[in-house]
């Protein structure tokens, strides 16, 4: 039926809380560099990582706290963390990297995860060490 | 749809009403918001952006954009600091007086916020010579009977 609209009781608090929506994303990258020249250190994947964000979404973007969970430095591979409410922020900026110093590279999101998703690897978790 | 986005630009420095003009104001507004917003903010708001008119002497100016990127606009404005033209720069913030969802909201609310304006200048006035002025000008704004101005945006739904 239709439901009436009643009266808001005078000055009462409510607060919900939604427990179900992931605080956090994980986001398996990988970086790929085709020239075959220098690698970045982690602290210039950060900073690929944020100019990217920067770029795409201005300084709102590079402003979202993302963090290196995991970096290999051989591979190019990393996790990242991000605020659930960045993740398309992030993603679209990642995907949309086409230079890290006037090298021609490419980002490969592989694996997009809420906190608390990875079944496979124990080490990692939503209080995992930063790397960077 | 579109939202209409009042402000004023304020300066200390008298020579930036020079500045105030559709290209200058444009390309301040513009790169601000790619400063803030980036590439995909710059492009969001491109849709429909333009201003539509400016009154040099007030420093008033009225920016159209989408409904959808309205908030976008009017959270980059505050991170204008200048405008330049003609190889001239000056710095100047702008104000948000008002966003509305068609011209004419943003002008019932101009004339107001104007006739408001001139009285706290009357109010403020330093010497007898600006305060006859000022008189003058506050009594030769009675209303006349308008004709319906021609361009007017479709009357939308100014609330959001």
């Amino acid at each position: 039926g239709r439901m009436e609209r009643a009266e808001p009781p005078a000055a009462t608090f409510e607060r919900r809380v939604l427990r179900s929506a992931a605080e956090h994303h994980y986001l398996r990258v990988r970086l790929e560099l085709p020239d075959g020249g220098a690698r970045p250190s982690v602290a210039q994947f950060k900073q690929l990582v944020v100019a990217a964000l920067r770029e795409l979404h201005g300084e709102v973007g590079a402003a979202l706290p993302v963090d290196v969970l995991t970096y290999e430095e051989k591979t190019l591979s990393a996790i990242l963390r991000v605020i659930s409410s960045g993740l398309v922020k992030l993603w679209s900026a990642l995907t949309l990297l086409g230079f890290y110093q006037n090298r021609r590279c490419a980002f490969r999101v592989l694996q997009v995860k809420p906190c608390g998703g990875w079944t496979a690897s124990p080490s990692v978790s939503s209080r995992s060490k930063v790397v960077w | 749809s579109r939202r209409y986005v009042l402000c004023e630009v304020v300066s200390e420095d008298p020579r930036c009403r020079q500045c105030i003009e559709d290209r200058a104001v444009g390309l301040a507004v513009r790169d601000a918001i790619g400063r803030v917003h980036g590439d995909y903010g710059l492009a969001c708001c491109s849709i429909s952006f333009t201003v539509k008119y400016l009154n040099a002497y007030t420093g008033t100016v009225l920016l159209r954009c989408r409904k959808d990127s309205y908030r976008l606009l009017c959270s980059a404005l505050p991170f204008v600091r200048q405008l330049e033209s003609r190889n001239q720069r000056y710095p100047c913030f702008l104000n948000t007086l008002h966003v509305g969802g068609t011209i004419r909201t943003c002008q019932k609310f101009l004339i107001q916020y104007n006739r408001r304006q001139l009285l706290m200048l009357l109010q403020n006035c330093t010497n007898e010579e600006e305060r006859r002025c000022i008189q003058k000008s506050v009594l030769s704004c009675f209303l006349t009977e308008e004709q319906s101005q021609s361009g007017d945006e479709e009357d939308d739904d100014g609330t959001e």
